[in-house]
């Protein structure tokens, strides 16, 4: 019993030691590609693959969320006779939380899952190996360039969530709930600041590093066989998806902080 | 073209061959794969490493150009160790091998020519793209494969695929070639087609060569020397007539392919399968 809990331990401990590594070895390809030149056009195409064939899932996400939030929060407001106080309550919801958590949610789905099957095949079938046998870094030919297109794409999807949110929420709200249009963008306006959206944003920075790093790691260290692709696919959305929860929690409690001790006083008002 | 990385061959270690292994023991968890080998592989020879599946013969070559690292010994390729070299300088090393996986191991994404260019767009700096095309078409020449340019592995058979890895793998003009089950899945007639062209290669190209594989006919064609591995210890070194003549019971096993007493013991005891061990048709659990 001891035996089996301390190997389990131990094989823990391990596991977080070789992320921990993955990370960093990542980190300083990066910064050092950042320099290279030849490196462009890898990270061109991970963007395209990634970015931009993600924009319509990524706006379908956020107009359903602003629709959603609409349709919920309607009757609780309305019942208060606060219901041209709901684009406030919408759009703060859709630039702060929800758009970039559900973004980024879709992102580990969709992204993270082809990241993780695509370079667990390579790695079964000794693709990564033959990588590093002709004196190439695998890190920077495959894991570096899916990074940066994440990391620098997902603030931009998170945007694109944010606008359909709020389009969304301002379609069920005004023409369907029939609030008034200018009452709606007013309340909107004076309650939903840039440093909300700017949140929101910088957030999609950590949360694409996030998915990216994980799938990379998750297919880099899958086992053999289709199983163990699948596996690695299923452990790398899992570990994403939570590490967005956290993530999205910790940056809320630093940024309160922040706000907070730069902005005392705004919260009273 | 210019080198973006220059070669460094400066001697630290001995020996007397071009990959020399001092004492090397790999271990997997508990699992002993290679015990306490020493071993060097000789400069323009085509050396031949036999042995029965899983023996370790694969997780030998990989300790030649530093894919794995030995649980203890040392690792030496041109006199320097580099067993312990970090992976930015072993990357340098690997650019003296051409090494042929057993299945390809060609990147999907990448055509024919994606595939060929790909070491020496990591390794050159281009200036001369129809340079670049001549060298593509030059390798697959030399593999029998010129106008596959355009197609991407998917599309290629078993065969075509590794002459396709060959041609990449001999895109740096590589000092040392490593098989790795080069024959492995494929005819007769297409075996021995990559036989020849092993052999097309050593001449032409004069580069050392190793080859792993159980096809011992394929061993007797294109070996100078043939090593027998065997529960992690080489129990037989030499050319082809010493291994056909070779007293170890287990070599004469394996280069005849019979199956040792042992293992028909193995086989007997569990009982012989008779009629009622199958299930019937109509069986319904």
């Amino acid at each position: 019993m001891i035996a089996i809990l301390g190997a389990k331990t131990i094989g823990g401990v391990s596991n977080v030691g070789r992320f921990a590594r993955f990370v960093w070895q990542t980190m300083i390809t990066s910064a050092r590609c950042c320099a290279r030149t030849g490196t462009y056009p890898l990270i061109w195409t991970q963007m395209n693959i990634i970015g931009v064939r993600s924009v319509p899932v990524i706006m379908i996400t956020g107009a359903f969320v602003g629709m959603t939030l609409a349709i919920q929060a309607y009757d609780q407001l309305a019942g208060m006779g606060l219901e041209e106080h709901l684009g406030v309550l919408i759009n703060i919801s859709v630039v702060k939380e929800l758009g970039p958590v559900l973004a980024a949610v879709m992102l580990a789905g969709r992204i993270g899952g082809a990241l993780t099957a695509e370079l667990g095949t390579m790695n079964v079938t000794e693709q990564i190996d033959a990588v590093r046998s002709m004196g190439t870094d695998p890190i920077r030919y495959l894991v570096v360039p899916r990074v940066l297109a994440c990391l620098l794409l997902t603030p931009a999807l998170i945007i694109y969530a944010d606008l359909l949110g709020i389009l969304g929420g301002y379609f069920i709200s005004v023409i369907q709930l029939g609030i008034n249009s200018r009452a709606y963008w007013n309340f909107s306006a004076s309650g939903v600041e840039l440093w909300d959206v700017s949140i929101g944003v910088i957030k999609g920075f950590f949360f694409g590093a996030a998915i990216a790093v994980i799938s990379c790691y998750k297919g880099f260290t899958c086992k053999e066989g289709a199983h163990g692709v699948g596996q690695a696919c299923t452990e790398a959305f899992v570990a994403s998806f939570i590490s967005i929860l956290a993530l999205n929690f910790a940056l809320g409690v630093i940024t309160k902080a922040i706000y907070n001790t730069f902005w005392p006083l705004r919260g009273l008002v | 073209m210019k080198k973006d990385n220059e070669k460094n061959d400066t001697p630290v270690g001995d020996g007397d061959g071009i990959i020399v292994l001092k004492n090397l023991t790999k271990k997997f968890g508990d699992n002993i794969v290679l015990d306490n080998i020493s071993l060097a592989i000789e400069k323009g020879k085509t050396t031949v490493v036999i042995g029965p599946s899983g023996c370790g013969k694969t997780v030998l070559i990989k300790h030649f150009i530093g894919l794995l690292r030995p649980s203890s010994g040392e690792v030496y390729f041109k006199k320097r160790r580099i067993d312990n070299l970090p992976e930015n300088e072993l990357n340098k090393i690997r650019t003296y091998y051409g090494f042929l996986f057993q299945a390809g191991a060609l990147f999907d994404s990448l055509s024919v020519a994606g595939n060929i260019m790909f070491p020496i767009r990591q390794h050159y700096k281009i200036t001369d793209w129809t340079e670049v095309e001549e060298i593509v078409k030059a390798k697959l020449a030399m593999v029998g494969l010129d106008g596959y340019q355009h197609f991407y592995p998917a599309s290629l058979s078993g065969g075509q695929k590794k002459r396709v890895a060959l041609a990449r793998a001999i895109a740096l003009n590589p000092e040392v070639i490593l098989y790795d089950e080069p024959t492995t899945g494929l005819d007769p007639i297409r075996a021995d087609i990559i036989n020849e062209l092993i052999l097309k290669l050593q001449r032409e190209l004069g580069e050392t060569t190793v080859v792993v594989t159980h096809d011992m006919t394929s061993a007797y064609k294109i070996a100078d020397r043939i090593i027998m591995l065997h529960n992690g210890k080489i129990i037989a070194d030499g050319d082809a007539d010493h291994i056909r003549n070779h007293p170890h019971p287990t070599v004469q096993q394996f280069i005849n392919g019979q199956v040792s007493e042992d293992d028909l013991a193995v086989l007997r005891a569990r009982g012989t399968i008779t009629q009622a061990q199958f299930l019937p048709r109509d069986f319904k659990g």
